[in-house]
């Protein structure tokens, strides 16, 4: 692949998921400011590395779950390097008080879908959940390449995506939503 | 399947993750299990919440176009490299392409042969497979939608004078199906009117021209690739269908079509 065949292939298979890899980088980081900074390392990444990529021409989803895995571990490398990861152990004591205030984990519960209830229940998200979740439902990738976008097994996935959404559901049902200073792990 | 069963695959049957048989089953559960079936209802609303597009961040201009330059500048940086390090560069690569060449010639000739072996045995399945070769080419990166709008007034005259018929252009945005746009295509001899739609991240091809043989009861289906790919021959017109959506939802939208 001559230089100019790389850069070419390269806009035409990897630059179009740009919104999605800025969309997930601002999803975990939080800030505008720190995901361009996360993008446009991943960018340069995913460039120096695209001669190792085995781009298929036909599906264009897999250039896609491709890009979002080395946005996905810069943005990790940046959240371990700078602060606020809330740690899923923290999740884990938020997620057994709610239980506790809701013992039937089938209840149906009526959710409030108003876009802005569900935008600060996302953020409220620890990061292990809320990634799991913006991959899927924002992204649509499906379990498998969420599991090797993660580099988690696909039951890791499933067991992710289900609490994260059982989470949702709750803060969205709740009309006075856990304050964070009542999550351990939230903030 | 009793309703453990069915709370345990519900999540996957509702992610497309679930094969045939599986989603049957579930699906089986559903229709005698009023609870199940609230139970789906809300978590469906959850997705629909989470799919809302508006959620979604977007990069600024400035941004996209500072990537642009950061990766061309990746990419001369790149090159000068190389050309210092490889005088033998040009030589070589003017020569790499003579084995690509030879497969390119002999995939030809191969693709010749069978297309004119199966076009005896089964039309169908030739039109079969250029509906999903041009629904495939839609999907490209920067493939551009020749009308692309969501006006069904805008989409329907725009055919006009490009085809010898009028194509239906149903507006379905009530029942969640996006119109895209119609880019037209060539199949089975003739220019036919293409529609597309969107639903999630999932974009449907409606390939549709006049139909010069009986109307049909059924819909056909097959999956090939991957792919969905629905068919039936309506009073007007000849229909057929393609998506990577699941069938059961694509089903929906080819009775929404034929009710119209």
């Amino acid at each position: 692949m001559t230089p100019q065949q790389k850069l070419r292939r390269f806009e035409e298979q990897i630059s179009p998921h740009l919104k999605s890899a800025y969309n997930l980088a601002k999803w975990l980081t939080r800030s505008h400011a720190d995901a361009e900074d996360v993008v446009q390392d991943a960018f340069l990444r995913a460039f120096s590395a695209f001669e190792n990529y085995r781009g298929d021409d036909v599906q264009p989803e897999n250039a896609k779950a491709w890009l979002l895995t080395i946005v996905r571990n810069t943005s990790m490398t940046w959240l371990k390097r700078n602060r606020n990861a809330s740690s899923a152990l923290d999740f884990e004591e938020t997620l057994d008080a709610a239980r506790e205030r809701s013992p039937d984990p089938e209840e149906i519960l009526l959710i409030s879908c108003h876009r802005d209830a569900v935008r600060r229940a996302l953020e409220q998200l620890p990061w292990e959940f809320r990634e799991a979740i913006i991959l899927r439902e924002m992204e649509g990738l499906s379990y498998r390449e969420i599991s090797s976008t993660v580099g988690v097994p696909m039951g890791t996935v499933m067991s992710r995506l289900s609490r994260g959404r059982d989470w949702l559901r709750r803060i969205l049902s709740d009309p006075r939503p856990l304050k964070p200073t009542e999550g351990a792990g939230l903030r | 399947m009793n309703c453990d069963g069915s709370r345990t695959y519900l999540a996957a049957y509702l992610d497309d993750e679930l094969d045939v048989a599986e989603s049957l089953r579930v699906l089986k559960h559903l229709a005698e299990c009023p609870d199940c079936r609230q139970t789906e209802e809300q978590q469906l609303a959850l997705r629909f919440a989470l799919r809302d597009p508006d959620l979604r961040v977007h990069p600024s201009a400035d941004f996209v176009e500072r990537i642009e330059v950061v990766v061309r500048r990746a990419a001369k940086a790149e090159a000068r490299s190389r050309r210092s390090s490889r005088f033998e560069f040009l030589h070589f690569e003017s020569l790499r392409w003579m084995p690509a060449a030879a497969v390119v010639l002999l995939l030809t000739l191969v693709g010749a042969f069978l297309v004119t072996n199966s076009s005896r045995s089964s039309h169908q399945q030739l039109i079969a497979s250029a509906i999903l070769a041009g629904h495939i080419r839609s999907l490209q990166p920067n493939h551009l939608i020749d009308v692309p709008s969501s006006d069904r007034h805008t989409v329907k005259p725009w055919f006009q004078g490009r085809l010898d018929f009028s194509p239906p252009v149903a507006d379905l945005s009530e029942l969640g199906w996006t119109l895209v746009g119609g880019p037209l295509d060539y199949v089975d001899g003739r220019s036919i009117a293409v529609i597309v739609y969107q639903r999630r991240m999932h974009n449907i091809s409606v390939f549709l021209w006049p139909n010069r043989a009986s109307a049909d009861e059924l819909i056909r289906q097959e999956v090939a690739q991957g792919y969905q790919i629905l068919h039936w021959n309506g009073a007007e017109m000849t229909y057929w269908v393609v998506s990577d959506l699941n069938n059961t939802e694509l089903l929906d939208l080819a009775r929404a079509l034929r009710g119209h």
